[in-house]
This record gives structure tokens, sequence and C-alpha cells, in this order.
């Protein structure tokens, strides 16, 4: 299969910097096109445009260190914040309009109530995703 | 694989400062903000009926139709002001273009009133329901009461940690509240309807004709989802085409399904019943009025689980309303920026939400000795929002004025040329209107008349200093010091 367009959404864990280098060996190869994204979750208490601050400077210094991380591999890779009601729509949003070929998630070991869980975004993405996806877990 | 998705309220996006300006993403369609203002306009037929019957008596259903009149105007007058102006804060926005910020706070402050009584009436009447399982809910004032101010307390607390709503409650609550209230009507029409019946109750109950107009001002609060939809207007998908779209829906199936019911009502119990026992909980009347035993057993369990649920999700929603205008408010400098201050650890306006549920909860309060607490907390409601509504239409009027080349993708018809300037007639009309009503409710209604202007004045002084301290004009705000 042929990777061109490479979607990463990341939230500054360690899973998402072994999938950010995942993508760029896959997007060598074809010298595709990354996009790493960090979306930012608006409560719907405010309107959607509120800006929060710290939240905004975390996305900010996390994305900067993953563009580090590319120039690191000798690869560029575009970043970008969204602020959205729900990740995973946000996600989905995001490939269908950039039409990427896959979505590499990083996924976090939890745990919750003694069961391994996945989460909301993880399986959200699985279910609507337009293109494959690929779940790096760490 | 998905190969497409159905995008749901809540679902647009922005950028803010990495790609330097903000790319809004809109994906809400005309079924999402359809959904989420029905949502909030279907949960007050719950209330408005028993309201309005409280003065309208058997006149009910004509006040309803009367206000349904204007309603239209009202939401024609939005869509053209939403399609023009798709941001937040509706006839706050709408002043704010159309005459000047002093005009926007006003408008907004007068909307966050009916906002706060809308929280307070969807809470008050969320007992009486409940009473279905425990008949102290119903028939004590203290325990009834109580359990109101507990309602927006729990909502309060909720709010200020941020519950995580998925847009599903939004179009679940839609559908559930479409599904009721037509299945009641098809049922009340098929085992109730009697013309000769109903007609001979609202010529024996006619009210004097001032109460029929304070009926027309109290049926206004069946009609508050407008400006909900124009508040979503900022997430929505061409905005210019799907929220005019969105409102002509609303307007088709608020008045059809509000007839509807009114009819039902007044052929299932006399215009005395439904302004005494049922005031509060008008659609568990018609339920507990329906000839067959069997239907009742079902349905009265039933309304009362669906209309406390729909009351809860209509209270919760006003309290996030009012928080969004408050910040919407606070981001144009028209409000104290504590208002818009965010809880460090919740990400929630916090004061904002704290200091209006205090409000509502102070205006549930004389729900434990007051007779006619219900009949005052929607004059107050009608005092809010017919201030908000005229602001909206005056705003539209002078945008037509100062404004004539503006894009206007969605322009109100039936218009009378003055000095080259076109003035939609519906707006004129619908000012003039709600001018003469929200008159005659100051005049008749002393409860409404010094605490809604006594909010207004509070607000206004409130301004005054606030635009003192940050050395702004009370007019305008130089846009360099519009807050980012």
């Amino acid at each position: 299969m042929e990777f061109q367009r490479i979607l990463v959404p990341v939230v500054g864990s360690e899973a998402d910097v072994e999938a950010l280098k995942l993508a760029i060996r896959l997007a060598k190869k074809e010298k595709g096109k990354i996009w790493s994204v960090y979306v930012v979750a608006i409560k719907r208490a405010l309107p959607l445009d509120a800006e929060i601050r710290p939240e905004i400077d975390e996305a900010e210094s996390i994305l900067d260190h993953m563009e580090i991380l590319a120039e690191e591999e000798d690869y560029e890779v575009e970043t970008d914040i969204l602020q959205a009601r729900e990740v995973g729509p946000a996600i989905i949003d995001e490939a269908a309009e950039r039409k990427v070929d896959l979505i590499l998630l990083g996924v976090k070991y939890k745990r919750r109530f003694g069961q391994f869980s996945l989460g909301s975004v993880a399986p959200y993405v699985l279910k609507n995703s337009p293109c494959p996806v690929i779940l790096y877990q760490h | 694989m998905q190969t497409s998705r159905q995008p749901k309220p809540g679902d647009r996006f922005f950028r803010p400062r990495r790609i330097k300006q903000f790319r809004l993403r809109r994906v809400l369609g005309i079924p999402a903000v359809f959904s989420a203002g029905y949502g909030n306009v279907g949960s007050s037929i719950y209330y408005a009926l028993g309201i309005v019957a409280l003065v309208a008596m058997g006149a009910t259903p004509v006040a309803l139709g009367i206000a349904g009149i204007l309603f239209i105007f009202t939401a024609l007058t939005y869509a053209e002001g939403t399609a023009a102006l798709p941001e937040a804060g509706g006839s706050a926005s709408f002043a704010r273009h159309g005459f000047n910020d002093l005009f926007g706070f006003i408008a907004g402050w007068a909307l966050m009133l009916s906002y706060i009584v809308t929280i307070a009436i969807s809470a008050f009447t969320i007992p009486p329901y409940l009473g279905y399982f425990w008949e102290p809910f119903k028939d004590s004032a203290v325990i009834g009461t109580v359990a109101s101010m507990g309602i927006v307390v729990f909502l309060m607390a909720l709010n200020v940690v941020g519950i995580k709503e998925t847009s599903f409650v939004n179009i679940g609550a839609a559908v559930l509240d479409i599904a009721t209230q037509v299945s009641l009507v098809i049922i009340g029409f098929i085992l109730l309807f009697n013309p000769t019946l109903i007609i001979s109750r609202i010529v024996n109950n006619w009210p004097a004709p001032e109460n029929l107009i304070i009926g027309i001002a109290l049926a206004a609060i069946a009609y508050t989802g407008i400006e909900t939809m124009s508040q979503m207007a900022e997430e929505t998908k061409r905005p210019e085409q799907n929220v005019p779209r969105a409102l002509v829906m609303m307007i088709v199936a608020v008045l059809v399904i509000f007839a509807g019911i009114s009819l039902v009502s007044l052929s299932a119990m006399t215009p005395q019943e439904l302004a005494s026992d049922w005031s509060r909980d008008p659609v568990a009347g018609i339920a507990a009025n329906l000839p067959l035993a069997l239907l009742q057993d079902v349905l009265k369990p039933l309304i009362a689980i669906l209309a406390g649920t729909i009351l809860l999700i209509a209270t919760n929603a006003g309290l996030i309303g009012i928080s969004r205008l408050a910040f919407s408010l606070g981001k144009h400098r028209l409000v104290p920026p504590a208002l818009s201050r965010i809880h460090p650890r919740f990400k929630t306006p916090y004061i904002s939400i704290i200091l209006f549920s205090v409000i509502a909860v102070l205006i549930i309060i004389p729900g434990f000795f007051e007779a006619d607490v219900f009949k005052n907390m929607g004059a107050l409601y009608a005092v809010g929002s017919l201030l908000a509504f005229m602001f909206a239409h005056a705003s539209i009027i002078s945008l037509r004025i100062r404004r004539p080349g503006m894009p206007r993708p969605f322009k109100l018809g039936w218009n009378i040329k003055i000095k080259k300037r076109e003035l939609p007639v519906s707006a004129i009309l619908g000012i003039c209107a709600l001018g003469i009503i929200w008159i005659i409710i100051l005049i008749t209604q002393p409860y409404s008349r010094w605490v809604g202007l006594g909010w207004m004045v509070a607000g206004i002084i409130v301004y005054y200093f606030y635009r003192k301290r940050e050395n702004l004009p009370l007019t305008h705000t130089p846009e360099n010091q519009e807050k980012q």
C-alpha cells in the first residue's frame, strides 16, 4: 500500500513520538506529506473560538517538539492546532479535508476500571475514518 | 471504514495562531441546527401552555397563535441578521453592528435575563412532572421549590467541572421531543378532539383584553429557540443559507405542533383545570385526561420521564447558552472580564456559571410562599426576551438604513421604500407589536416591571463603570482594543 498523505494526531505522549517516526518512515518511501494536529477540546459552556491560553501554549510546545523531531529525521511535517467540541470528529474532518491516505494514531496503554481501555477517540476514529488507520501502541 | 459521515452539533473547528489567522471550518448542516433549535423550543411547550393558560384562559390557543405570527416575523428578522452576520451573540451582535456597543450591551443584557429566567422556569417545572412518581414534588410548594433549586445547583456544579456532553444529547432530545409531541397530538386528535367542545370552552372562558395581551406576551416563552439557532450560526456550514432554512423549518414545525397541543389540551381539560391543577405540567394533564385507562397507564409515566429529562437538558442548555453569551460579550468588552474568566483546572467559565445559577435560584425562591410565582416568572421572561427581539428588529432596520449595500444572503421581502432605503414591513410590524406588548407588561405586571427594569438599570450601571475604568468610550470599542 502507498501512503502519500498521512495524518498524525498528537496529544503529547511518548506514543506520538513513535507514531510520527513510523509515519516518516512510511512517507519517505513515496515522498509523501505528513500533517500533525493537536485538537483542543472546548467545553460547551464556552464559544468555540474561546482562546484558552494554557491549552494553546501546551499545544504549541508539543507541535514544536514534533517539528524538531521531524527535522532530526530529515523530513518535514506540517503542524496545526484545531479547536473543536470533540476530538474524534475533529480528526475525522481533518482527514477528510486533507484527503489523507492514512491516519496514524499513537495510543498509550491505559487501564480503566482494571480493564485495558482505548479511550473514546481511537474507537471513534476507527469507526468513522474515511481512510485506513494504524494504531501505534506504546 | 466509513465512506460518508454525518456532521453533528458541535462539529466545527477553527485554527488559532499557528496559521496566523483563524480558519473556520463549519460542518453543521440544516438537520443539526434544526435539532439544536428545536431541542430548545420543543422543551418550552412543557410549561408554556400552562403559563399562558394562567392569564389567557380559554383564549390560550388564540394567544399562542397570535404569538406565533409575531414569532414568524421575529424568526425572519433573525434569518436576515444571522445570514448577514454569522457570529455568536444573536440580537446582541445585531445591535452592536446595527447601532453601537451600548445598544449591543443592552440587547445582550436583556437576553441574559431571558436566559436566566428560562433556567429558572425549566427547573421549576421539572418537579411537578416528576410528581407522578412522588406526589409531594407536585403538591408541596416547599419540596417542589427545594427540588428546583437543587436541580439548578446540581447543574451548576456539573458545568463548573465541565461534563462531557456529546452531540448525541442534542439530537436525541430533539427526536424524543418531536416523537412525544407528535404522538400526543395524534392520540389526542383521535381520542379527544371535539370542535364543538373546544369552541364552547374558548368562548365561555374568553379573557379580558388586557389578559389576552399578557397571554400573547407570555406565549413568547414558547418560542425561545430562535436565539439558540442564531447563536449556532458560528458553527454552521454555509450559515447564510443553512440558518435561514433551519429557521423556516422550525417555524413550520413549531406552529403545527403548538397549535395541535394547545387544541388537544383544551379538549382534554377545561381552561380552569389547565390554569390550576396542571399549570406547571400541562402535558401531563393531557395524558391524565385520556379516555383509555391503558393509554393513561403507559403515557403518564412516559411523559413524566420524558418531560423531566427534556426539561433538565433545557435547563442545562440555558446555563451553557448564557455562559457562552457572557463570554461573547466579554470578548467585545461589553461586560467585565471576570465573566469570561476560565477555571485553570476545569477550563470552564466558572464565575459566569456560578453567578447566573445563583440568580436563577434567587428567582425560584418566591416559589416557597407566593402563589403566582409561575406567572411572574413568565412575565419576567417576556420583559427580557421581547426587549432582545425588539433590538433584533430595530438593528435589522438600522442596518438597512446605514449599510444598504452590505451582503444579505437572505433578504426579507415585502419592503417599503423611504429615501431610497428598503425597510422590511415584517420587522416594522414586529417591533411595533412587540413594543406595545412590552409596555403593557411593564404597566400591568409590577413584579416584572421592578425586577426586569432593576436588572436592566443595574446592568447599565455596571457597563458604565466598567467602560470608564477601562478608558473605553461607551458607544464603541477601538478595534485594537478588542480581546483576541
